[in-house]
């Protein structure tokens, strides 16, 4: 027991604790000066550091609110088909298996304004003036955040149907007798009992969504570089810690950002299993 | 909720006649083979979506006016086929070492991983000894802990330990973790203790016991463990990218983003080098898919 042990607290609970000890601290010279919340009140008022935070979680949500649907849709009608269901389930996960980077790497020439893949195909479907995507950094559904969570959905949709397809499979055939029985059609079906019936599948997935989509680095650090060009619109908090600690050297800040992303985290953990769970005591009583 | 749907089924049933019930779903058949139709066109539409990016990859690695000046309408046959991309981005990189540390890395890390996870989770399923309840919960409570949170002083401990810009270095960080230890103390609590009594009469020691009786019955929550952790390491670009700087260390995945954004403007070549660092993948994936998604699916993605 004692070596895994030596090792968790080596490389796990050592590191967070200097983590929060450094975020306490400032470099003077060579020295370090305990200096207490000044590093998160310099973050508080710094507009790089919120921007990266609102990126992150804006990218988060609206990658959330296409797959999460999308997802739902494709696994009901991939559970309903009776052949073909097993390589087109495999097709859809393929994508996880690329490595983020790769697919940024191929992305990057899929969305170029003159001739990428995507804009290519609008082209034959008649759109006079293609949008620019990666090189354009407002925000839209048609700029550089629109085009990273639509390579985002189309990396993470296999494993979201994978998981949405167990979901169904969970639930009991007897409710669906039931139901047809009673004379419901398949929409109606779908909606009063396979949706209700898949809500602890929806909270597994949106938390661990939710915790993978804050932490996004790879690919859009290949994408845009640390600083997520274009114009920051892609830096999220890892890349503005990582570009913090890294390029400006500032290993204080970036802790006190290290302990921001901690708090952000375990916030979302836990209000996501309460609210799981108080909602499943509701039920049972 | 459970018993009482088949009461409520049988209820219903008895309320509309036999006969009239096949005549109805007699009728569904020739809508059922519309609405198969149908659904498969929709999913054959999304499946063409997730594939044409990777064909249109492969095309583009293999033309080389590509590097020059690419088509304005896409094209997913090369208009010259060649090699020459392939070529430049051997000689540019050596991915052949790249390849041999991703698999040294993923190997040793995984197997280390996967030993030290079942040999915590026996010992938090079965052992007895002091401050089993509170060590546990330290291994539960790094869950919590992001990879990011303290990724900077852990390049700083690697500094120190003299372990920056080397193999292992990608290696011990992530010999033990909360997840495996918690997954697989799951998975043995519910091997009867019986079996390990038995073994323990015959005279079998505690690791004879763990080698010999536990590990091949958790041969499913291992597999899973490893794929999901080989999936992770083998994509991991954050971490080698920050403890490692001499191309001899780089991994496939870091040596292929820092080659993508260098050679940003040579399309041709970029794409090349994505081809190369996808295919073992995609190989590995259609060799083991069954496994891979089994695995997924019972060990969630990520670690």
């Amino acid at each position: 027991m004692l070596p895994p042990f030596a090792l968790l607290v080596l490389f796990v609970l050592y590191p967070t604790f200097v983590t929060f000890r450094q975020s306490l601290f400032a470099a003077r010279g060579r020295q370090e000066e305990f200096v207490g919340f000044e590093q998160f009140r310099s973050l508080g008022v710094n507009p790089v550091f919120w921007q990266a935070l609102g990126n992150t979680v804006l990218l988060a949500v609206c990658f959330l609110a296409v797959i999460l649907p999308l997802s739902v849709v494709l696994a009901s009608m991939l559970n309903r088909v009776r052949r073909g269901g097993t390589p087109l389930k495999v097709i859809y996960f393929l994508p996880q298996l690329t490595s983020a980077v790769a697919v940024a790497i191929i992305f990057n020439y899929v969305f170029q304004p003159d001739w990428g893949l995507l804009n290519g195909a609008l082209r034959a479907l008649g759109v006079e003036d293609p949008p620019l995507w990666l090189s354009d950094p407002r925000h839209g559904p048609f700029g550089s955040r629109g085009a990273v969570t639509i390579l985002a959905v189309w990396t993470g949709l296999g494993y979201f149907i994978l998981i949405v397809l167990a979901g169904l499979q969970s639930i009991s055939p007897e409710i669906y007798e039931a139901a047809a029985i009673d004379g419901a059609g398949p929409l109606r079906i779908w909606w009063s009992i396979t949706l209700p019936n898949l809500r602890p599948t929806f909270v597994f997935l949106l938390i661990t969504g939710t915790l993978d989509a804050m932490a996004r680095f790879s690919d859009l650090w290949t994408l845009g570089g640390p600083g997520g060009a274009p114009a920051r619109s892609l830096q999220t908090i890892v890349m503005y810690m990582y570009q913090t600690a890294f390029e400006s050297g500032n290993v204080n800040r970036a802790a006190a950002v290290g302990v921001i992303f901690f708090l952000l985290m375990l916030g979302i953990t836990l209000i996501s299993y309460r609210g799981f769970l108080s909602r499943e005591f509701r039920r049972s009583r | 909720m459970i018993p009482e749907t088949p009461l409520l089924g049988t209820a219903v049933a008895r309320r509309r006649p036999l006969r009239q019930r096949r005549g109805w779903r007699g009728s569904q058949r020739g809508t059922e083979r519309a609405t198969q139709i149908f659904l498969l066109v929709v999913l054959g539409v999304g499946a063409i979506g997730t594939l044409t990016p990777f064909a249109w990859m492969v095309a583009t690695s293999l033309s080389r006016s590509a590097n020059d000046a690419m088509p304005r309408i896409p094209s997913f046959w090369p208009s010259d086929p060649s090699l020459f991309n392939y070529e430049v981005a051997v000689s540019d990189i050596p991915i052949l070492v790249y390849y041999t540390n991703s698999v040294i890395v993923v190997v040793a890390s995984t197997l280390g991983y996967l030993f030290f996870s079942a040999l915590t989770g026996y010992a938090f399923a079965k052992g007895s000894f002091p401050g089993r309840g509170a060590l546990f919960l330290c291994f539960l409570a790094t869950l919590l802990i992001p990879f990011e949170t303290r990724m900077i002083p852990l390049y700083l401990l690697m500094r120190d330990i003299r372990l920056l810009d080397s193999l292992p270095a990608l290696i011990v960080p992530f010999l033990v973790g909360g997840f495996g230890t918690f997954l697989m103390r799951q998975n043995i609590s519910t091997i009867p203790d019986d079996y390990i009594d038995a073994a323990r009469i015959d005279g079998a020691g505690e690791f004879r016991i763990f080698w010999r009786i536990i590990l091949p019955l958790c041969k499913a929550p291992l597999a899973a463990l490893a794929i999901v952790n080989i999936l992770w390491r083998w994509n991991d670009v954050l971490w080698p990218l920050m403890v490692t700087s001499d191309r001899a260390n780089y991994t496939v995945t870091l040596g292929l983003a820092l080659a993508g954004r260098a050679s940003g403007i040579q399309v041709g070549v970029a794409l090349a080098t994505a081809t190369l660092a996808i295919l073992p993948v995609v190989f590995a994936y259609i060799v083991l898919q069954r496994h891979i998604i089994r695995g997924i699916t019972m060990g969630g993605l990520k670690g």
